[in-house]
């Protein structure tokens, strides 16, 4: 029988995986670096035409169609209580899987780069952040004297 | 890997069935020691097993189909009472677990070599089932239960009447009120509530009391409580229990003759009909109840399986995306060989690519027409069922009824004939129960003594239509009129500005009903504005004419397919909207001065109407619109049922078939007014409007209809102006 040994072989790497070193994607949110876990990353969308939807949320930004479906896109500057930006060249589009199943999309002013942390380089203290933050933020991670606040996706695109 | 992934789900779910299997088997020899195994269980393993031998023919393995096809027919005899669960039958159904499971695992390791041991076991259950006649069952009680009832009982439902009534428990006849909305939980709820007392044989959607919000049931249960206790368990405000009573003479043991309808003193059958024809073949009817028993089994040979493919209609709708995304990138070549052209030296190149271009874009039609040719299905389909509900119908009011169908075979999408059903039925039942006129009016007026219902279908254009017409009464426009305005759905003023054909159309507005005593028919189901509701969701549109003592027609458009949508593209300020073509009637150049504004309401005149009119800039908050700074601009008259608004857009875009793409679900949840969206080229998304939710909102509001915000869904009923 197979099974049992790749599934005994997936759970081992998978904790050996989780002791260790985590990857996030960085991005820029009003002048400040943010990070999400690179697995909640489905995409960088770079060409996109946000449609505008009236009557909309304002976190809402608009939708855009990424092949054929249609991602509804957030803002998530509205949701961290953050200053508003301007579209710029260098805006970019996160299509994450939302924890409902349904693809969303963030939209960011930069994406910067992907960080492997190490445990010991994430502060899971959120305590020193607070207001709004503090439900989206799980962790500060330091790396090169860049402060980057780590997210939690589920929190990010719950609607409602 | 999609392949690999499908027959991994395949195990997975055939190792799950397998296993509930030889879990319920444990009850059923718990139910089988203390007398009666519960028949819960009983139908629990035996779609279990159906569910099996459906997985087993859809992946190829045709042992394990034929052995759960064994299992199916044996458990069906158990289920009606033909057999009798005993010892050695439920050794041999454990016996199953073991073969069934090492039949998987022969299949998850692909491994063909022969079984001898498992065939043997296969002959052994199918000789076990040979030579069995049926045994019938005698009851030695007769009550007496309405023979309505009685006509629509499934041979499964039969059964348990009479083993129930054999093992002495009381028939109760129990009125229970439902809300339409929830009424799935709250008939668990009381199926939940009933079990330890006894056993809810059948229920049907009572003749009176219901309204369009609730439905009453009226529920046949036998139980061996007391009444009182019964009463005490249900005690609520909106369930009635009443207990059947019994009759004393001898009866034949024959079933049919056993339960023979006794036209109670109450019952409501009309003295046309004398009694209702033998009990019709069940399956016949089981259709028309809220919920069904599993399905009988399909006469499907396994070679069949092989030649037909059963797709899930959802991967049509990715192809469709597909082949919407190709069309963006022919009008991108399209742009490019443009481009091409006007380059010095370049002709030949640019005819060349246009060439190409065209092949492709042949092929790509060729595609498309493909899909929409795979998700066809005739409209006979649910004509079969029509012809039931008309026998139903008429039976139950007593009235003689003819159904005469025509274009059973145009074809229309298989989404649309689903959603279809609910609402043709609900029309037909309406021309039995409001339209035909009983045997003797209708000799009194010279007509024919039965009635006549006709279905019409045909395909026009892109369009399918089905028109259904009776040869009744028909609706009395001037009574519509009254009602309305009693009602307060529309003004003295209004009503006499309406036309024949807007008149007609108030009985789709939400709470509008003429009837005032409730008949058999009235509060089955849902009302006429749930049928407008239903069909306007399939982009459709239903129309409604008359004629006085002659007859009604309603006409119901729809489009052949919910993949394609005809639109009008229009434009406001910097955005770009899509309207669905069969809510478009006209549209007409704007202009300022022409709009009078009442109580805060805008109106024009249109050719001797009055027209609502609505700014779509203001109603979506679009600040940089042309038409609203008193520019020029177009008036778009949408319609949804009888009731019309103009709204004023910026621009004509013209004219666009579109593929209609939902909008993400978290959208959906705030805000209201679309019906999804749809890429127009260039990257662009437009939104396609939701008329009859505009409609609705606009004609609803009581004076302003700015673009503000609104979250909530209202619950309000909505009339046509302020009642």
């Amino acid at each position: 029988m197979l099974a049992p040994a790749s599934a005994s072989d997936r759970i081992l790497r998978r904790a050996v995986a989780e002791s260790s070193i985590a990857e996030y994607l960085a991005f820029r949110l009003s002048g400040e670096t943010y990070a999400l876990p690179l697995s909640d990353i489905r995409e960088i969308l770079t060409q996109h035409v946000l449609t505008p939807v009236p009557r909309a949320p304002k976190e809402i930004l608009g939708i855009v169609s990424v092949r054929g479906q249609l991602v509804t896109v957030l803002d998530p500057r509205v949701r961290l209580r953050l200053k508003p930006q301007p579209q710029t060249k260098r805006s970019r589009i996160l299509a994450v899987l939302a924890p409902s199943g349904e693809t969303m999309g963030l939209f960011v002013d930069e994406v910067l780069q992907v960080y492997r942390l190490a445990p010991n380089e994430i502060e899971h203290t959120s305590q020193a952040l607070g207001g709004n933050a503090v439900e989206h933020v799980v962790g500060i991670g330091r790396r090169d004297g860049v402060l980057l606040f780590l997210l939690s996706l589920p929190p990010l695109v719950a609607m409602g | 890997m999609a392949d690999d992934r499908a027959r991994e789900d395949f195990f997975s779910e055939a190792q799950e069935l397998i296993e509930g299997f030889a879990r319920d088997l444990l009850l059923l020899e718990e139910g089988e020691q203390r007398g009666e195994p519960d028949p819960d269980v009983v139908n629990e393993v035996f779609r279990a097993v159906h569910t099996l031998k459906g997985l087993a023919g859809l992946f190829g393995a045709p042992r394990m189909g034929t052995l759960a096809h064994n299992l199916e027919e044996i458990l069906d005899e158990i289920r009606l009472g033909k057999r009798r669960l005993e010892r050695n039958l439920l050794d041999q159904l454990f016996r199953a677990v073991d073969v069934l499971g090492a039949m998987l695992l022969a299949e998850r390791q692909n491994d063909r070599s022969p079984m001898p041991e498992a065939d043997a076991f296969i002959d052994e259950l199918a000789h076990s089932r040979k030579g069995r006649a049926s045994e019938p069952v005698q009851s030695r009680t007769e009550y007496i239960i309405d023979p309505e009832l009685l006509a629509v009982l499934t041979e499964y439902e039969e059964h348990r009447l009479q083993t129930n009534v054999m093992n002495g428990f009381a028939l109760y006849r129990i009125r229970a009120q439902f809300n339409l909305l929830s009424l799935d939980e709250e008939l668990d709820q009381l199926k939940a509530t009933v079990k330890p007392l006894g056993e809810i044989i059948t229920f049907l959607p009572s003749g009176d009391g219901g309204d369009h919000e609730s439905i009453r049931l009226e529920i046949l249960m036998a139980s061996k409580a007391q009444s009182t206790t019964l009463t005490a368990t249900l005690s609520s405000s909106n369930i009635q229990i009443e207990e059947v009573a019994k009759r004393t003479r001898e009866i034949e043991p024959r079933y049919e003759a056993s339960l023979t309808p006794v036209p109670a003193s109450t019952s409501s059958i009309n003295a046309a009909v004398e009694r209702p024809p033998a009990a019709p073949r069940s399956s016949d009817i089981s259709e028309l109840r809220p919920q069904k028993q599993p399905e009988p089994v399909q006469g499907m040979s396994l070679r069949s399986v092989s030649q037909t493919v059963r797709v899930d209609i959802q991967k049509l709708d990715r192809l469709m995306n597909v082949v919407g995304e190709l069309a963006l990138v022919k009008s991108s070549m399209a742009r490019i060989t443009d481009r091409v052209r006007a380059m010095a030296g370049l002709r030949e190149l640019a005819s060349e690519m246009h060439r190409v271009q065209r092949t492709f874009e042949r092929h790509l039609s060729a595609m498309q027409d493909g899909i929409l040719e795979v998700r066809m299905v005739p409209l006979g389909q649910i004509f079969d069922k029509l012809g039931r509900v008309v026998r139903q119908a008429s039976r139950e009011v007593g009235k003689q009824v003819n159904l005469v169908i025509t274009g059973a075979e145009t074809e229309v999408d298989k989404l649309i004939v689903e959603e279809l059903s609910d609402p043709l039925v609900h029309m037909i039942r309406n021309a039995i129960d409001h339209g035909i006129e009983g045997a003797q009016d209708r000799i009194a007026v010279g007509k024919p003594e039965t009635g006549t219902v006709a279905i019409n279908a045909f395909q026009k254009g892109s369009h399918v239509v089905i028109e259904i017409e009776d040869d009744g009464r028909g609706i009395d426009e001037e009574r519509i009129r009254e009602v309305a305005v009693r009602r307060g759905f529309i003004t003295e003023q209004e009503a006499k500005e309406l036309g024949r054909r807007e008149s007609l159309n108030l009985i789709f507005v939400p709470g509008f009903s003429t009837k005032n005593a409730a008949d058999m028919l009235a509060g089955r189901g849902v009302g006429m504005d749930i049928v407008k509701t239903n069909i306007n969701r399939l982009g459709g549109f239903v129309d409604i004419q008359s004629e006085k003592g002659i007859g009604t027609k309603m006409t119901v458009t729809l489009p052949i397919t919910l993949a394609i949508l005809s639109s009008l593209v229009i434009g406001v300020g910097a955005q770009t909207f899509a309207l669905p073509l069969s809510s478009v009637q006209e549209a007409l150049a704007f202009e300022e001065g022409a709009i009078r504004s009442v109580e805060g309401r805008d109106f024009m005149s249109l050719r001797g109407t009055t027209l609502p009119i609505a700014r779509l800039s203001r109603l979506f908050n679009i600040a940089d619109s042309t038409s609203a700074r008193g520019g020029r601009g177009f008036v778009v008259v949408i319609s949804a049922g009888a009731r019309r608004l103009g709204l004023v857009v910026d621009h004509l875009e013209g004219q666009q078939d579109i593929v209609i793409k939902p909008l993400g679900a978290s959208l959906r949840q705030v805000v209201r007014g679309f019906a999804g969206a749809t890429e127009l080229g260039d990257q662009r998304v437009g939104l396609v409007l939701d008329t009859p939710s505009l409609v609705d909102e606009v004609l609803s509001t009581n004076s302003e209809f700015s673009g503000k915000n609104t979250f909530e869904p209202r619950s309000e009923p909505r009339g046509l102006g302020p009642s």
